[in-house]
């Protein structure tokens, strides 16, 4: 695949504070890539130098293979941006609005007319083309806000966390637009802290924490990463407790972790194990209440990479 | 241009859909203009009538406190976001600060132009014909205040504060320069200290245009408004960051 945006050695700091440790990535042609990592990982302090708002203190950022810092004006013609924050006028109507912001690129006429039109009922929101701003629902603003950076046919949009507060419906109906986005050929940067999102929209992920990127793939291969281990969660009755040390006789056993009567177990998969860890709680004097096994998901890669959840 | 002239319009259609803008630079004036008139009727007898001073020193303070119109039409908080996406488009770094110094001038212009035609049929002494003068006067002041509003965002990179600072500077200098009262008569301190404000120099000047119909001190407010205001908005191609925005 074509390679769009490359990034390389991107670094960040507010005063003492490294925001970016020298990160690079690329952006496929066609891709929705999705940057994934909880809130002060460096997503949009990443996005915002992107866009050219923020200076960066070192590193390289390349557009069609062009720096963007030469060709800064025809780089922000190709990108459409949606915004964390609702970037509109309450005051004015969703068409006003839409036809403001595609101005900007340059539109004029009946192109301008046919852009507007289109983004409008791309975003489902045609048929309130008159109505203000500060009428719609919250859902619909953030459509609008989509509407608003895609008008204008930009080669790669740059979403920033464009779901935040807004309700399941609404949710979807975006992922769905993204999907479309691609489909009709446009490029996706889509950060995001919310998993289901980057389970359903993904063509690659780039998982990112404390300024540094810690794993990058398809979630095909960041889950085939873990999928060497499974997982298990042992609860006991109360009052029992096991000393985590003797699993580690057990063949496979990679991890445990054992308080409060639960125990997690990290096993090697392939290695038939599970009666040997049970005999050796019951041996212990202990009972089981509950026994479950965890499949791979971008939950458990994520916990696995960064040793916490993601909306730690 | 033409992308400059979308965000203009964006921001002058802003700014006169603000109904406290638009209240502040017309009704409050006018309303300040009759209590003080009323109140201070008794100390002005010959000449220069109470209404005729407090309508030229309150039309001049209202002129510098358009500051705060350009500082409203800049980091305002709900325009301040949908400005951002201006900053995410092609259009570069002048037209957002420059639009807005533009719009809020244009705004307070047309407005104390339009005061201005309303005191004549309220038996306000203008020159008569010498209201061209003003008129033409007034524009580079208007726009060195918006520049100054601007300047202030850039530097501050907030809206509350650059209007803070610049409201407590407007006032004092409203104050020293007469607009309030006449200082000429507190004493020789008090009078020279007035004579450190520019409010005072444009009342002289206003004055002199109305009252004597002495034009040269057309040229130096024209010259001086004009370098200021060039000035002020080099201080904000300066000092603008983008990511004061964020």
């Amino acid at each position: 695949m074509e390679n769009l945006l490359e990034v390389q050695q991107l670094s960040k700091n507010f005063k003492e504070n490294c925001v970016l440790d020298h990160i690079s990535f690329h952006v496929g042609k066609g891709e929705i890539l999705c940057l994934l990592g909880p809130n002060g990982a460096g997503k949009s302090t990443t996005i915002n130098i992107l866009l050219g708002l923020l200076r960066r203190d070192g590193g390289i950022i390349s557009y069609n293979g062009k720096k963007i810092d030469r060709n800064l004006r025809s780089y922000k013609q190709k990108l459409g941006v949606v915004p964390q924050d609702l970037a509109l006028y309450e005051e004015l109507s969703a068409e006003r609005n839409a036809r403001f912001f595609t101005a900007l690129y340059g539109l004029r006429g009946a192109k301008l007319d046919a852009a507007v039109e289109e983004a409008l009922t791309f975003a489902g929101l045609a048929d309130r083309r008159n109505d203000k701003v500060k009428t719609f629902s919250g859902g619909m603003k953030r459509r609008l806000n989509i509407a608003c950076a895609i008008a204008h046919h930009p080669e790669l949009v740059v979403m920033d966390e464009p779901t935040v507060g807004i309700d399941p419906q609404s949710r979807n109906h975006i992922l769905t637009s993204i999907k479309k986005l691609q489909q009709n050929g446009m490029t996706v940067l889509y950060t995001t802290h919310y998993m289901e999102e980057v389970e359903e929209i993904s063509s690659r992920i780039i998982i990112i924490d404390h300024g540094r990127i810690i794993a990058e793939g398809t979630k095909e291969k960041l889950k085939e990463d873990i999928q060497s281990e499974k997982r298990y969660h042992i609860e006991l009755e109360e009052g029992c407790s096991v000393p985590a040390e003797g699993f580690y006789a057990v063949e496979g056993v990679r991890e445990v972790k054992s308080a409060g009567g639960h125990i997690d177990i990290v096993s090697v998969r392939g290695v038939e194990n599970l009666d040997r860890i049970i005999s050796l709680i019951s041996d212990g004097g202990a009972h089981i209440r509950n026994i479950s096994s965890e499949e791979a998901s971008l939950e458990t890669v994520f916990l696995k990479l960064t040793g916490r959840k993601l909306r730690d | 241009m033409y992308r400059f002239w979308q965000i203009f319009k964006m921001d002058l259609g802003n700014n006169f859909k603000n109904p406290i803008l638009i209240n502040y630079n017309t009704v409050f004036a006018i309303a300040m203009i009759l209590i003080m008139g009323y109140l201070s009727s008794g100390n002005y007898t010959n000449g220069i009538d109470s209404y005729n001073y407090y309508a030229v020193a309150f039309l001049i303070f209202g002129m510098l406190e358009g500051a705060m119109t350009a500082t409203n039409c800049f980091m305002e908080r709900d325009i301040k976001k949908p400005n951002l996406r201006i900053l995410y488009s092609p259009c570069g770094r002048f037209p957002v600060y420059f639009s807005k110094i533009a719009a809020s001038f244009v705004f307070d212009y047309v407005l104390h132009a339009a005061l201005c035609f309303v005191f004549v049929p309220m038996g306000i002494n203008l020159g008569g014909w010498n209201l061209g003068w003003l008129l033409l006067m007034m524009a580079p002041v208007e726009f060195a205040s918006a520049a100054l509003g601007v300047l202030f965002c850039c530097i501050f990179h907030c809206e509350e504060t650059a209007s803070s600072i610049l409201s407590l500077f407007v006032s004092i200098f409203a104050f020293l320069g007469g607009a309030f009262f006449s200082l000429d008569g507190m004493g020789a301190a008090l009078a020279f200290a007035s004579r450190l404000s520019p409010v005072k120099w444009l009342i002289d000047a206003f004055f002199a245009v109305i009252y004597d119909g002495n034009l040269s001190v057309v040229a130096p407010v024209l010259l001086i408004s004009t370098a200021v205001g060039a000035l002020l908005t080099f201080g904000c191609a300066k000092t603008f960051r983008t990511e004061d925005y964020l």
